[in-house]
């Protein structure tokens, strides 16, 4: 039922991101688009970190690349990353929202709209609020949300802020993601 | 604060508005990209829907004016992405200069003038700045009356700084700008050689025997059918081996495209025209 899974996060995301990536078998059925806040001029060397222990290509994508299963898409450091609705990366330049860019908002609200009630959306640990109005929509479309437990959350901030806007579908510890997204398949 | 939202019936109606209007066709602009700027500028003149805005620009000359600024993304950052600039600054520009006079650069869009501003102060630093000739083009009056004054926003003066610093550590880059009313102004002596050009649709002049072009995320909003016909122009536009700069995530990837352009800096990405 799913066509692409969606997962934002901030401090305190990256292990847990780590291990989800881990977990997933080389050729997952979906692409996983990710949008993780990160100091702006650490150009390279995230996506070789989280490559490490990933079985799924991690991939930092150039504009208008193609989305297809089986890999993970990382939103490039300065720049907005949009879901097209013929199912490519855009990014862009405007103007930071909510003081990030990438914004998880944005990247949410646009792959929303692309999928609609195929799009599973992750809220994760976060030190702000980036990502609870994309987070809405997601739902609002028709799409499945969840969010990490936040007393599992290193920086509870973002898990909360989602769940004070969005009657969520599942409040989930990382082990518990981990089961959902290996189900999908 | 729920942002309105632009259907794509209601964005198609408007890109066909300005078009009989204006004859400035959005057709072929990235559809969510052009989407969410109409829809920040509806917000922010508060016009509250789609009809309205076209009402507006149907019948308001300057708000037309404001909606090409606002469509324009300015570069609020100079030096961005230091690499390049690093890249430029010790191997391209020594480099290409030494054997080059009339160098042109030009630079096609241009909504702000940080990235100008940049080459500039490089060039200055290496005492090349009198060997080279600028174009600066741009569809918006309003952004090239900035520049041409040498402004640029102040409030990111830290990026700025901090960029710069990654890149000439001798001095600070407040030796290059003074602030006047909470403004910064780039010293204008750097700006002399310059060629402003206002176009009324984007590309409709081409100026000749161009030896670099800064064409950085600009690519990034528009469609792959115009993303490719600009690519194609800008080809036209460049001497036999001269160099063309995108963004970091961009690429040139059009069908047949290695005939054109050669990758000859793949960090940085900086093609070259193949000689003929």
């Amino acid at each position: 039922m799913f066509k692409a899974v969606i997962i934002g996060g901030s401090a305190g995301s990256f292990r847990v991101i780590t291990k989800i990536l881990q977990s997933l078998p080389k050729g997952y059925p979906l692409p996983i688009l990710l949008n993780l806040h990160r100091l702006k001029h650490v150009r390279s060397g995230f996506v070789e970190a989280l490559s490490i222990k990933s079985n799924i290509p991690v991939i930092e994508p150039h504009d208008k690349d193609s989305i297809k299963p089986g890999n993970a898409y990382l939103a490039p450091s300065n720049y907005h990353m949009y879901i097209e609705l013929n199912k490519k990366i855009a990014l862009s330049t405007e103007e930071p929202v909510n003081h990030s860019r990438p914004s998880i908002d944005l990247s949410f609200e646009t792959a929303a709209q692309t999928y609609n009630k195929n799009l599973l959306g992750i809220i994760l640990s976060g030190a702000n609020r980036d990502g609870a109005q994309g987070l809405k929509k997601v739902k609002e479309l028709g799409g499945t949300a969840i969010v990490q437990d936040p007393k599992e959350c290193e920086v509870a901030t973002m898990t909360e802020a989602s769940l004070r806007v969005t009657d969520v579908d599942y409040v989930y510890t990382t082990d518990q993601i981990i089961d959902y997204l290996q189900n999908l398949k | 604060m729920a942002r309105y939202e632009l259907g794509i019936v209601d964005t198609r109606n408007i890109i066909k508005a300005i078009k009989e209007k204006y004859d400035f066709n959005f057709k072929n602009y990235a559809l969510t990209f052009f989407k969410r700027r109409v829809e920040l500028i509806i917000d922010k003149y508060n016009l509250k829907n789609a009809d309205n805005f076209i009402r507006r620009i149907e019948n308001d000359k300057d708000f037309f004016e404001i909606f090409l600024k606002e469509l324009c993304i300015e570069i609020t950052e100079m030096f961005r992405d230091p690499s390049l600039w690093r890249y430029l600054k010790d191997d391209f520009f020594p480099q290409i200069l030494q054997k080059s006079s009339q160098y042109k650069i030009w630079f096609p869009e241009v909504s702000s003038g940080e990235e100008l501003y940049s080459v500039a102060i490089l060039l200055d630093y290496l005492g090349v700045l009198d060997k080279v000739q600028f174009l600066v083009s741009s569809i918006s009056q309003i952004h090239l009356n900035k520049i041409q004054e040498g402004y640029f926003d102040y409030t990111k003066i830290d990026v700025n700084e901090s960029n710069f610093k990654r890149i000439i550590d001798e001095k600070p880059l407040s030796d290059y700008y003074t602030i006047k009313d909470e403004s910064a102004y780039i010293d204008i002596s750097l700006l002399k050689n310059i060629k402003f050009i206002k176009q009324n649709t984007i590309f409709e002049q081409y100026p000749k025997g161009i030896k670099l072009i800064f064409y950085r995320n600009h690519l990034l909003y528009f469609n792959q059918i115009l993303e490719e016909r600009l690519l194609k122009s800008l080809y036209n536009c460049l001497v036999p081996g001269g160099h063309l700069i995108i963004g970091m995530n961009e690429k040139i990837d059009y069908w047949n495209s290695e005939k054109d352009y050669i990758l000859v800096n793949e960090n940085e990405k900086i093609y070259k025209k193949k000689l003929a």
